[in-house]
């Protein structure tokens, strides 16, 4: 089987040639994973209290973004919001009339969707419980506008790193499609984050860990679409010519799809053990109690991805064709699949829909495992299942595989 | 004669309502550069993709080295080696990572490997290139990997899909000199071409091709007889002596159907070039006409194409 390693050695080179794989491959995953970790921990604190306390929001920014930010604040159960002129904001403010005041300043969804640090104005009375609520509540709110909003531009990132915008009206075009995806996504979920204490505190283990959702979603999320990019790979050796060329060598086509898919495969293993290493190292993410357990899931879920990915190859063209469809059929099969809401957050019938993607029996071995304790034998069921969907998917790529 | 080590019967191929080749018939024989020469379109690239085992026929049959191609389609693939029209090698690897990985596909490996890899790129001459990427390469350059990667496995028969498609001028010769090297050297080479000035310099035999049929086949002069049009004596003649002078005298030698003069040479249209020879020298001769070099053209290919289907070669 050296013809094997020697595919793996020839794919391994392919495939980190250009730095930018390197960004899907580890910072990309790994800036998520912090982002939502860090953005879940908020919820845990909010609370309930009759009297709202008072905040003061000056809007600055005639946006969509900042609206949808003052509609998600509106609907809080810990602020209310009072909305007037900067100079009228500034004056009650100083006579303490309310104890903080948002300041969203011009070019504030622009900074957001170009993705550069977007700065909201805080000011909040020093030493005044009120005043940290508050706070609290602004916090919810931007996280809440703001995962949309990262995934849409995730997808922009990738789409313009595969394949370059046209111009700036693509990009936003691209990206508003994106939002509007996530956003419908998100729509799903309960308009109030709070919702999600009583559901959590029934888990087995009772401390819902935001950490370890964000981490465990993250994983899967940035395994799976980066071997949904092996789909690129077969449209990449179609256009060069070098797969027909393959073809009139002594080499079957079974020996190449073979050395392709473990390529693929290996590289999906080692992004995992990685991502599992920063999710200890950084996060503090305690993988759960059966290491056995993680690598038969894990592997199952990789080699899902490497089928579907596969089978992919099969149906698209051209490499962009490729990109384009792992971007989107990952981040939303992602997105269904439980990775970036606790699956919780979803109404009943939508749970039961999402059963038929792999992503979300993934999700749900690893939060059983990692998330409540439980051991091997919890996660047979889901690694049978995604192992299904491989062999499903392997017949389906293997049946249409075509050089040309 | 030596034995063919291609043979095909009446092969066809479709694609859906388009039948691109037609039913072709034709040897390779051991040793020899064989061309197919025809416009776009023609069907050389189908044809080699049937018989390099990528596509499969719609009809007929075709052995290489007694395989048959579609029942022992793995055999064959072992004895030929192809380098594809389109330049297919991995731009993101190294001329030697290139060589190393399809050498690994032609079940080759370790020390022998490595030895051929470094007389293929002596070969090509890119040896002291072999360590960057191909991506860095000109088109040239990437042409000569190309037919390098075919090389490797010392195939018995090669198969070349217009290998100097789109290069300069230089990387051309170089390589139409590889070819004749490598007949030189024992291999079997199936060249095929839109270039008339190609086959007509390579090629032991040609067939033409046109419009997915094979309408003629043979030597270049057994080829041009077909046309049975005249050849032409180019008479470069001394300093200071006007062709247009003498052109009345050499018309009435016998042989001689017709006589035009250009740039200081007088080019005669003769029926058969070594009967008329001699009479054009002893009339030179005899009016004192010094001849510095005299030479003899065949009709050429150009000519047997516009015979046979009325058109030009590139239009
Ligand atoms: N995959 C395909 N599907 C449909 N038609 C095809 C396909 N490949 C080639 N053809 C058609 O078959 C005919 C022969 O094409 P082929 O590529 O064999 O010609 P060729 O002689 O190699 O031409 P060129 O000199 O341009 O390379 C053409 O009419 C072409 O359009
Ligand atoms: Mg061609």
């Amino acid at each position: 089987m050296r013809k094997i390693a020697t595919l793996v050695w020839k794919d391994t080179i392919l495939r980190f040639s250009s730095a930018s794989e390197i960004l899907f491959f580890l910072i990309l995953p790994i800036v998520f994973t912090f982002l939502l970790g860090g953005g879940f921990s908020t919820f845990a604190t909010e609370e309930d209290t009759d009297s709202r306390i008072p905040l003061l929001v000056v809007n600055e920014d005639d946006s969509d973004l900042a609206q949808a930010l003052l509609d998600v604040l509106s609907t809080s159960e810990t602020v209310r919001v009072d909305i007037m002129s900067r100079d009228e904001a500034e004056a009650a403010f100083a006579d303490e009339t309310a104890p903080a005041l948002l300041l969203i300043p011009a070019g504030f969804a622009d900074a957001l969707l170009t993705g550069e640090t977007a700065v909201l104005d805080l000011r909040q009375l020093p030493d005044d419980n009120n005043a940290t609520i508050a706070g609290r509540a602004v916090n919810t709110a931007v996280s809440y506008i703001s995962r949309p909003l990262n995934a849409a531009r995730a997808s922009v990132t990738i789409a313009a790193e595969r394949q370059p915008f046209a111009d700036n009206a693509a990009r936003h075009a691209y990206f508003t499609q994106s939002l509007a995806l996530a956003q419908d996504l998100a729509a799903e979920t309960p308009q109030r984050v709070t919702l999600t204490q009583p559901e959590t505190a029934t888990t087995q283990n009772g401390d819902y860990n935001p950490a370890t959702q964000s981490s465990v979603g993250q994983l899967i999320t940035w395994v799976f679409i980066p071997l949904l990019g092996t789909s690129g790979f077969l449209a990449l050796e179609r256009r060069r010519g070098t797969l027909r060329r393959l073809l009139t060598t002594p080499t079957q086509k079974a020996t190449y799809l073979l050395g392709t898919i473990t390529s693929q495969f290996l590289v999906g293993l080692v992004q995992m053990i990685l991502l599992i290493g920063f999710g200890i190292l950084v996060m503090h993410v305690n993988w759960g109690n059966s290491l056995g357990g993680l690598a038969i899931l894990l592997v199952a879920f990789a080699l899902t991805s490497v089928a579907f990915g596969t089978m992919l190859g099969t149906f698209v063209k051209t490499e962009s064709q490729a990109s384009n469809l792992s971007i989107m059929l990952g981040m939303s099969m992602a997105l269904l699949g439980g990775c970036w809401w606790p699956m919780e957050l979803f109404p009943p019938a939508v749970q039961n829909v999402v059963k038929v993607l792999p992503t979300t029996w993934a999700m749900q071995g690893l939060t059983d495992m990692v998330m409540r304790g439980q051991g091997v034998n919890a996660v047979l069921l889901e690694t049978a299942v995604l192992l299904g969907f491989a062999a499903v998917f392997f017949a389906i790529g293997i049946l249409r595989f075509r050089h040309d | 004669m030596s034995e063919p080590i291609l043979t095909t019967k009446d092969l066809r191929k479709s694609y859906g309502d388009l039948e691109a080749v037609k039913g072709v018939s034709f040897s390779v024989l051991r040793g020899e550069i064989f061309s197919l020469l025809g416009p776009n379109g023609a069907g050389k690239t189908t044809t080699i993709s049937m018989l390099s085992c990528l596509l499969s026929p719609s009809g007929g049959t075709a052995e290489i080295g007694g395989h048959d191609i579609i029942s022992n389609s793995l055999d064959v693939r072992k004895i030929i080696g192809v380098v594809p029209q389109e330049i297919a090698l991995y731009e993101e690897l190294t001329a030697r990572q290139n060589l190393h990985f399809w050498g690994s596909m032609y079940n080759m490996s370790g020390k022998a490997l490595k030895a051929r890899i470094d007389e293929v790129l002596t070969q090509v001459n890119l040896a002291e290139r072999a360590n960057d990427r191909v991506s860095t390469f000109s088109g040239g350059m990437k042409r000569r990997i190309n037919i390098a990667v075919g090389l490797l496995h010392k195939p018995q028969l090669l198969f070349m899909d217009e290998p100097t498609v789109g290069i300069d001028p230089q990387s051309r010769r170089r390589i139409l000199d590889m070819v004749k090297e490598l007949r030189d050297q024992g291999m079997t080479v199936l060249y095929t071409t839109h270039y008339m000035e190609e086959a007509e310099e390579l090629s032991d035999r040609v067939g033409i091709i046109d419009h997915g049929k094979l309408i003629a086949l043979g030597t270049q002069a057994e080829l041009t007889k077909v046309v049975g049009q005249q050849e032409t004596l180019r008479l470069h003649l001394g300093e200071g002596h006007l062709a247009e002078d003498h052109l009345e005298l050499f018309t009435a030698v016998q042989g001689v159907l017709s006589a035009t003069a250009l740039n200081g040479e007088m080019a005669l249209s003769v029926t058969e070039a070594e009967e008329a020879l001699p009479g054009v020298i002893s009339k030179a001769n005899a009016v004192a006409l010094p001849i510095r070099s005299i030479d003899i053209e065949e009709p050429n290919l150009e000519a047997v194409f516009l015979h046979l289907t009325g058109r030009a070669l590139r239009d």
